[in-house]
């Protein structure tokens, strides 16, 4: 009987312990910050007077993601490089990366089309030789797996050498 | 001495039994726990300027809306009507923040209705802020009729996710305020919750007492 109530008192006790080991801390703060894309400035050179490509790199901060040029939704705000006339450059349409297809673990059904991580913009120039600088915005939208951020304008500022 | 023996061996296979199951539910509890982990955010309020790694920055202790009176509007519905928040006064109200162009916020729009109708008898309202810049009317009337939403849904002026959000208005969306009968907020959310976790936040104001002095 002794051995038989020991089991029994193990048997009540089991639950107890599993549900203890089963606690987790879901509350922890997690601090987002201001930016959500940077901008990796490098110098360039370009052949003066002829069609060149500058390359702008850009990176998604790890966890984040922004729709792409051409999301799927029209209610969706797309990516986009918003230039200023520069002396002596003559830009042509901006030339934006195709995106990968994303869909909410909450809503797997709707699929967007998203940048993450690295990402390259290309930008057709002709400029007079000489060092120019063309002041850009980037505009776009980021969300994480839970909540979505408002659009944010990152300054860009293309600097290159026309040779 | 063989039924002892008999009982014994049952015990024993019982036991083996019922620890198999028990590690077994804990595993599952456990991939359970981990998955609502990566889904759950619980996003803590910044404000411009405030130190990004420091969420005890006082800069974050005071953007925290929990235990204020929540701040006063007057806003337009879609269709032009003039809504405040004193109009529900004595009544529990959910302010939610949301924008046409955030995912999140249109999962938990249907829950909101759904619940909107299962608290009505206790006065429960929501009001559904529209956080949207640039989308027109149209956009924001195609998406609350998408979501199927019935309640009031009311366009921001600038100054009112200032009131809610801070100097630089509201960082992220979905953005929920839970107040209750006396016009407090109670509860605060950033971020997509689960149903469970909205409906016991809803509770919690609905619950509450509307006392003589105060009110929206």
């Amino acid at each position: 009987m002794g051995l038989m109530r020991s089991f029994a008192g193990l048997l009540i006790g089991l639950p107890v312990v599993l549900t203890a080991q089963q606690v987790g801390n879901l509350d922890a703060p997690v601090v987002k910050p201001k930016s959500y894309v940077v901008y990796g400035a490098e110098p360039q050179s370009v052949a003066a007077g002829k069609r060149s490509v500058l390359e702008l790199h850009f990176r998604v901060l790890d966890g984040y993601h922004v729709n792409s040029h051409t999301p799927k939704s029209e209610l969706l705000i797309p990516t986009r490089i918003e230039l200023q006339p520069a002396a002596g450059v003559k830009t042509e349409a901006v030339e934006y990366p195709v995106g990968t297809s994303y869909s909410f673990s909450f809503d797997p059904t709707e699929k967007l089309d998203v940048y993450t991580g690295a990402f390259t913009v290309k930008l057709p120039v002709v400029a007079e030789a000489g060092t120019h600088t063309v002041d850009a915005t980037l505009r776009y939208q980021a969300c994480d797996h839970a909540a979505c951020y408002p659009p944010k304008s990152l300054p860009v500022q293309v600097i290159f050498t026309a040779k | 001495m063989k039924r002892s023996g008999l009982v014994f061996g049952v015990m024993v296979v019982g036991i083996a039994l019922l620890l198999w199951a028990g590690w077994h539910n804990l595993r599952e509890r456990r991939l359970a726990m981990q998955q609502a982990q990566e889904n759950h955010v619980v996003l803590v309020p910044e404000k411009a300027g405030s130190a990004a790694q420091d969420s005890q920055s006082p800069e974050a202790e005071a953007m925290q809306m929990r235990g204020k009176v929540a701040p006063a509007f007057t806003l337009a519905t879609l269709d032009g009507k003039k809504v405040s928040l004193s109009d529900y006064k004595g009544r529990p109200v959910l302010v939610n923040f949301w924008a046409t162009w955030c995912g999140p916020c249109k999962v938990e729009m249907p829950w909101f209705e759904e619940f909107r109708k299962q608290y009505a008898a206790q006065g429960f309202e929501i009001l559904g802020l529209a956080d949207d810049v640039d989308a027109g009317k149209d956009a924001i009337a195609k998406v609350a009729q998408k979501t199927g939403v019935t309640y009031p849904i009311l366009l921001t002026d600038g100054k009112i996710q200032k009131a809610y959000g801070g100097p630089d208005g509201m960082d992220y969306l979905p953005m929920s305020f839970y107040v209750d009968k006396n016009g407090v907020i109670v509860e605060e959310t950033a971020g997509l919750g689960s149903k469970d976790e909205i409906e016991a936040h809803i509770k919690k104001i609905v619950a509450s007492e509307a006392t003589a002095a105060g009110g929206q």
